[in-house]
C-alpha cells in the first residue's frame, strides 16, 4: 500500500518532468497568403506563474494595419505585466482586445512579447484565440488552449 | 518540470550543507539555530516554488523532496560503501578517560562541551568514561568504565 502511494508520488514528478503541468511554450502557427503567425505560449502553467507569450507575424504582403485580436481566454484570470513593443492603438473589438501593430512591410517580422502572471484564483482550462486582421480584413485566426492548474 | 528540477536541486545542496557543517551543530537547537533554520527554510522556499502559489506546485515540491529522502535512505540501505558519504561515521572522542584530541577539534567541540554532555548522562568525570562516542546523528553516547 505504502509503495503504491510512493508510486503515485513518482508517477506525479515524472509527469511533471514531461512538462504536464507546465510551463514550458510551444509553438502554435498559421499561414495564409498575406502572412504567418506563431504563438510561442505555455499550454498549462499554475496559479502565480509568471511567463511568456510571444507573437511573430511574418508578412509575405505589405500589412497596412497588421492587428492582433485576442479574445476574452488571454486575458481573463491573468495579469498582463507588459506588452512589448507597445502597439500603435489599443481597443476593445467586439469585445475582444484589438492590438493594432502598424505598418508591416512584406518580407518582414513582427515580434510582439506578453508578459503574464496567473492569477492565483484562476483554475481550468480556456480557449485562447488569436486573430490576425489588416484594418478590418481578417487574415488567419489560431485557436490555441491553456489550462492553469490550481 | 523546472519545480521538481528546482526541489531535487534544493534537497541536494541542503544535504551538503548538513553534511558540511558538522553533525555537532546540528544536534542541538539553539536560539539563534532556530531563527537560521526558519530562515533557510524561506529561502528554500523561494528558490523552490519562486512565484508559484498553486496546490499542484506544492504537491510537486513536497513530492519530489520525499522521492529524494526515499532515495537517499534506500541507497544508505543498499550500499554500504556510499554509506559514509551519506551518513557519515562515528567518531570515537574518548578512550579509556583519554580524550582524543584530534577528533575533538575536528568536530569543533571544546573539552568543556564534552564535560556538560557527560554531566548529563550523570558522569562525573571524563577519566570515568571507558568510550564516548559522536554518533551520526550528532549525540554524543558515552560508555563507562565498569
Amino acid at each position: 500500500m505504502r509503495r503504491s502511494l510512493l508510486g503515485l508520488v513518482v508517477v506525479l514528478a515524472l509527469l511533471a518532468l514531461f512538462d504536464v503541468f507546465g510551463q514550458s511554450p510551444s509553438t502554435t502557427s498559421a499561414a495564409a497568403a498575406a502572412a504567418t503567425l506563431h504563438v510561442d505560449s505555455p499550454g498549462a502553467v499554475r496559479g502565480g506563474l509568471l511567463y511568456q507569450v510571444r507573437f511573430t507575424v511574418e508578412a509575405h504582403q505589405d500589412l497596412k494595419s497588421a492587428t492582433l485580436v485576442l479574445d476574452t481566454g488571454w486575458l481573463d484570470g491573468l495579469t498582463v505585466n507588459t506588452i512589448e513593443p507597445s502597439p500603435v492603438n489599443e481597443a476593445s473589438r467586439n469585445g475582444k482586445l484589438a492590438l493594432d501593430l502598424g505598418h508591416v512591410p512584406a518580407g518582414e517580422k513582427y515580434v510582439l512579447f506578453l508578459d503574464y502572471q496567473v492569477n492565483p484564483t484562476t483554475v481550468g482550462t480556456r480557449t485562447q484565440t488569436v486573430a490576425l486582421d489588416d484594418g478590418e480584413t481578417r487574415i488567419l485566426s489560431i485557436d490555441h488552449d491553456l489550462t492553469v492548474f490550481p | 518540470m523546472d519545480i521538481v528540477l528546482r526541489a531535487a536541486l534544493a534537497f541536494g545542496f541542503i544535504f551538503f550543507l548538513t553534511r558540511v557543517v558538522g553533525r555537532r551543530e546540528l544536534s542541538s537547537l539553539e536560539p539563534f539555530d532556530l531563527i537560521m533554520l526558519i530562515v533557510l527554510g524561506d529561502l528554500v522556499q523561494q528558490g523552490v516554488t519562486q512565484s508559484d502559489y498553486s496546490v499542484t506546485g506544492l504537491v510537486l515540491a513536497a513530492g519530489t523532496i520525499a522521492l529524494m529522502q526515499v532515495g537517499v535512505s534506500y541507497v544508505n540501505f543498499r550500499f554500504k560503501p556510499l554509506r559514509s558519504v551519506l551518513e557519515g561515521e562515528p567518531i570515537v572522542l574518548i578512550e579509556d578517560g583519554r580524550v582524543l584530541e584530534r577528533n575533538v577539534r575536528r568536530e569543533r567541540l571544546t573539552r568543556q562541551e564534552l564535560e556538560e554532555q557527560a554531566r548529563l548522562n550523570q558522569i562525573v568525570s571524563l577519566d570515568d568514561v571507558r568510550w564516548a562516542v559522536l554518533e551520526t546523528s550528532g549525540q554524543i553516547s558515552f560508555i563507562p568504565k565498569q
